[in-house]
Formats: C-alpha cells, structure tokens, sequence
C-alpha cells in the first residue's frame, strides 16, 4: 500500500491526465486505418481486394444496366485490417485517418464508401471496357509504348495494337 | 408542544431527514470526484450523486417474481430508517446536543449495523446466487469489523468514564462535554490506536474498497443490491452515504469534537470540514490505494490490526485508570 | 418540470457490458475508455455497473453467438426500461469476420432493438465515446 500511496499523492499533485475529447481536440497516432476512402478512377476492378477481404467487406458488382462496375465497402463489417489497402495495385483503395465511425441504426445499411467505374468502349473493337488507369499501363509496358493510346483499348486489342504502334 | 415540533425539526430537517440526505450525497460525490483525481481522471461533477438519484427516479422498478415480494420491498425501508434514527443521535458541537442523553453510544452500536441488515434481508429475499454469496459476505464482514469497533468505543466510554467518576459513560453528549473540558482524545497518545483501529474499520463498514467484498462489482455483480432498481436502489445508495455520514460524524464525536464555543454556524462548518477529512482519509485514500481482499484476508485484517490496537489502547486507558 | 427532470437524469448514464463472445478485443477498449486517465467516460456521470438492473445503456460486444442468444435475451430483458442499446466492433453489427459462421445464426438487431452502431475493429476509445454520446442523446428521448 505504502508504494501506492506514494503514487496516488503524486497523482493528485500532477493534476488529470484526461483528453478533453468530445468537448475538445485529441491526438491521432501514425499509421491509424480508419474509414476506408475510394478513387474510382484509378480502380481497374482487378477484384484483388474482394479477394483479400477479411470481412467480406468488399463488393464489385456488374450494374444492372451493364454500364459499369459497383464498388462498395460496408464499413460495418470492415476490419479495418488495411490488406486491401496493401494489395491494391494502383492505390485506388485508400485508409483515412477518419475513426468517427459511431452512427445510429437507422444509417447502418448506408454506412458505405462506394464508387462507380463506368465502362467505356474500346476505340479499336467498341466493346465495353473497364477504363485502365494509365499508372497500372505505364508500370506494364515501361516506355515503350504510347500509353495515352494504348489506354483506350480493350486487353485483347492492346497487344496487336502496341506492335503496329512501335513500327 | 415546541418539543414535539423540536423533535420532529431534528427528525426530519436537521440534522436527521434532509441535512443528512444532501450531506451524504455530497460525501460520496466528493468522494467520487477526489478518487478520480487520485488516478489523473478529471471524474464526474461533485453533485452526480443527486444526479443519480434523479435518474434512478425515473427509471422502471424491477421485482424479480421468484422473490420474496414484502421482504424485498420493506428491506431498503428498514436499512434507511436504521441509519436516519442514527444520525438524529450524534450531538454536534456547539450546534446539537444530541436527542438522547444516557446510553445512546449503545442505541448507535445497534443502529449502525441496520445497513448490513438491510442489506442481508435484501440480498437474501431476492432469490439470487449472487446475492446469497454476497450477504454471506456482509454477514462474516460485519462480525469481524463490530469486534473491533466495539471494543473502540468501550474504550472511548471508559476513558470519560473515569473523567465522571462512573465505571463507563455510554452517553455521547457526556463524551462531548468531557473532551470539551480535558481536550481532544486524539491527542492522548493512549487513545492513538484505538483512533487507528476506528480509522480501519469505517471503510468496512460502509464497504469500500479494499472491503467491498459482500458487493464486488466484478466477481459477484454488486452482491445483495443486485436486483434491486429504481426506488430501492434509491434508498441503498442514500444510506451508503448517510452511513458514511454517521461513521465520520461518530469519529468526530469520539476524538475530537470541538469545544463548541462561538457562533454555531462556524461550530457547524468546522464539524462537516472534520468529517469530509475523515472521509477523505478513512475511505478515499485507502480506497484509491489499495486492491480488494478476499474475505479470508479481511477476517486476518480485522482480528489482527485493528483488534489489536483497540485492545492495546483499552489496556492501556485501564492501565492509566487503575494503576494496574 | 418533466423536461427538466430528464435534462437532469441523462447526465448519470449508467453502463452495462454484454460480452456475447467477443474476442475481448471490444472490452479491452472498453476498459480502456472507462479506466484509463486519457479516455474517462466518467466525466459524463457514466459508470461501469456490475448488475443489469442499474444499467441504462448497454454496450455489447462479440458476435451473437448461437450459445448465448438466450443467455443475451435473457440478461437484456432484466435491464429496467428506458434503455439504449450500443453495438460496439464490427461482430454484433453484422458478424464482421465471423460472419458466414455456423456458430452465428443472425446479427445481433435481428433479437435485440439496436440504437447506436460503433463499427471498428476493434473501435477506438474516442469512436466509444462518440457512441455513447449519440445513446445519450437517444435515452433522453426514450426517458
């Protein structure tokens, strides 16, 4: 007792410790996974982070329509494990710092990060395809093609089309 | 007929009824927000005790159908009673003789034990595994803090006693008016253990840490109060804090009451400052220090340190008396 | 009057936990936000209670698992009315990773009228603390 009482008196004179949170500002630590943010216009739907979902958090889903791809993370069965993050290929997947996640249960359905990647046609065949983010292309063919161009193709036009360009 | 209006004002106002109610609110919310700070917490407000109340109010009273419906309603009933009546008896210096003049320590002893029976009537006629363990608990807890505290203020008795040439005076406006003349008994250093001893067995008897034991919030989900909500839950929480109330009013009483002289309210505001010490030390301190015991470690507690002192300091207020 | 009494009442909300089989990954937080100096709830008059018949607000924790759906009904059915309900983690919400599970026939609001979803793996104290605001302002208007 006598160490501890110690303590407590040191306590008392050091004054509280508290983080004034919610009525004032907190700390955030390095590296915090909060809410999951989406750029659809890097995703190539390559369906790796589905794949490595924990959670079964990550959904991409034809439209009805057939004019694109749904991309949707439930946040409600999210780990927050970050290996979608780590596994997308061109950084389309994203943590925030943002950790406010309480919500009522009325939002719990729609507490979602969603995004829409519109297909495109291909200027070559006029299939429509899932629009290549020209980092991924520029990391595959280094320099050696004109990646603008080659952008705009579908995966079965690009190869014949990247000969005839080098010519 | 001014006597019985007289009586009824004590009863019912001062210092029994209201005074005691908001004084034991505010003993345990101070106690509250000074045991968070003990731990670098900022706490609740000093008033959250009345808080609780409020909310415990409005909330749905709960009986559980395998109970013993009567006992378990009248049972918060009898325990805050007890303790109203045991206020009413300890004089304040200088602002309330006290409404018994002979025996009334003997009549306090009694009283002082209706909580634990409260709680032991409670806890028994809700039919609950937890509650049982908890008022076999209380029932050990409470034999082995009375042994020492008996003895404490018989010790106290005989000491004023010898002041009125009787063999022990067991009136407490007598004890009072005897400190009064010779000075505080705290500052006789026969009377230093016993203090201790009386020190050791306030957070026992009101059940706080390191005695929580009939109540252990995380082993036996808070014993005997376990099923109780609402209103009862109410009345176990007030008396908690009047009990608080009277153990620091009884300490105060027995060691160092005051002389009494001067303007009441001052008289008044240096008694309520003694018992928020008191408190302070006896229970708030000791209760941010140290961990719970098990019961069999509390039993060795009591029947060695605090008996021992109290039988130390009754030997020698014996000794100094009659000469051996 | 009335309106005054709840503006009282809703600054001492009472805590319970429910561990439905939880990971202890949730009530570690949650220890953590009551005990720890940095995160004291009991700045809001909040307090950890041993027994569901003081409880006003329910923090549970784990994925309802088969097991103890009756244990959980049972022990919710005890809490006096009014009261809150706050999922906190991932697990009660929607299962999390335990979703597909045998031992997890459906989340927690299929039994149980959920308020407030804390989702997190496990949440941190300060999301905690959010949620029990949002429950709080939910209670007063239950009360």
């Amino acid at each position: 007792m006598g160490s501890y009482l110690k303590t407590v008196i040191q306590n008392l004179l050091k004054g509280p410790s508290t983080d004034p949170y919610p009525f004032g500002k907190t700390f955030e630590p390095k590296g915090l996974r909060g809410k999951i943010r989406f750029n659809s216009q890097a995703c190539v739907a390559c369906r790796t982070c589905e794949h490595v979902c924990a959670g079964n958090a990550i959904r991409i889903k034809e439209a009805e329509d057939k004019s694109g791809l749904h991309f949707v993370v439930w946040h409600n069965t999210c780990a927050f494990c970050g290996l979608c993050e780590h596994y997308c290929p061109t950084k389309a997947i994203r943590m925030t710092a943002d950790y406010h996640t309480a919500h009522s249960q009325a939002e719990k359905y729609n507490y979602v990060e969603q995004g829409f990647i519109k297909y495109v046609p291909c200027s070559c065949c006029g299939k429509p395809m899932i629009p290549v983010a020209a980092e991924l292309l520029a990391l595959a063919y280094k320099e050696t093609a004109n990646v603008e161009f080659l952008a705009q193709l579908c995966e079965r036009c690009r190869p014949g089309n990247r000969l005839r360009k080098e010519e | 007929m001014e006597e019985v209006f007289r009586l009824i004002f004590h009863a019912l106002i001062f210092p029994g009824g209201l005074f005691a109610m908001i004084f034991g609110l505010f003993l345990m919310g101070l106690d509250r927000k000074l045991y968070a700070r003990l731990q670098r917490r900022v706490g609740p407000p000093l008033h959250q005790p009345f808080i609780d109340v409020v909310k415990l109010m409005q909330k749905e009273v709960l009986i559980p159908r395998t109970a013993n419906q009567r006992a378990f309603q009248l049972a918060p009933l009898i325990g805050f009673a007890g303790i109203m009546m045991a206020v009413v008896l300890i004089p304040i210096a200088g602002v309330y003789p006290g409404l018994a003049q002979s025996a009334d320590l003997l009549v306090l002893l009694y009283l002082l034990i209706t909580p634990a029976l409260a709680l032991i009537i409670g806890g028994s006629s809700s039919s609950s595994p937890f509650s049982a363990v908890g008022i076999s608990r209380e029932m050990m807890l409470t034999l082995f803090y009375e042994i020492p505290l008996l003895i404490v203020l018989l010790t106290v008795a005989i000491k004023a006693g010898h002041f009125y040439t009787e063999a022990a005076t067991f009136s407490l406006s007598k004890i009072t008016g005897f400190q009064q003349q010779t000075g505080p008994l705290l500052l006789d250093i026969t009377m230093l253990p016993a203090f201790l001893a009386f020190l050791c067995c306030i957070p026992g008897s009101i059940g706080t840490v390191p005695f929580d034991i009939p109540e252990a919030e995380t082993e036996i989900v808070e014993g005997p109060i376990l099923e109780y909500s609402g209103s009862g839950l109410i009345l176990f929480k007030i008396m908690g804090g009047i009990k608080m109330m009277v153990l620091a009013a009884l300490g105060v009483t027995l060691f160092f009451p005051g002389s009494g002289d001067g303007f009441w309210l001052i008289s008044l505001a240096w008694f309520l400052v003694k018992c928020v010490v008191l408190v302070t030390v006896s229970v708030t301190i000791v209760r941010a220090s140290t961990g719970r015991m098990r019961i069999d470690q509390a039993a060795k507690f009591y029947l060695k340190v605090p008996t021992g002192l109290a039988v130390v300091s009754l030997l020698a207020t014996l000794y100094a008396i009659n000469g051996m | 009057m009335k309106n005054a009494l709840k503006k009282i009442a809703i600054q001492s909300p009472w805590l319970y936990r429910i561990n439905t089989g939880s990971c202890n990954g949730c009530d570690v937080e949650l220890a953590t936000t009551a005990l720890i100096p940095r995160f004291d709830v009991e700045r809001f008059g909040c307090k950890y209670c041993g027994s569901p018949k003081h409880a006003d607000i329910v923090l549970v924790t784990g994925p309802l698992t088969d097991k103890m759906r009756d244990k959980v009904l049972h022990v919710y059915h005890e809490i006096p009315e009014p009261k809150v309900v706050v999922a906190v983690g991932i697990c009660p919400i929607s299962g999390g990773v335990f979703r597909d599970s045998y031992a997890i026939k459906e989340p927690l609001d299929a039994y149980i009228p959920v308020d407030v979803n804390v989702p997190g793996c496990p949440p941190r104290p300060q999301a905690i603390i959010d949620g029990i605001v949002k429950a709080v302002e939910i209670w007063k208007s239950k009360l």
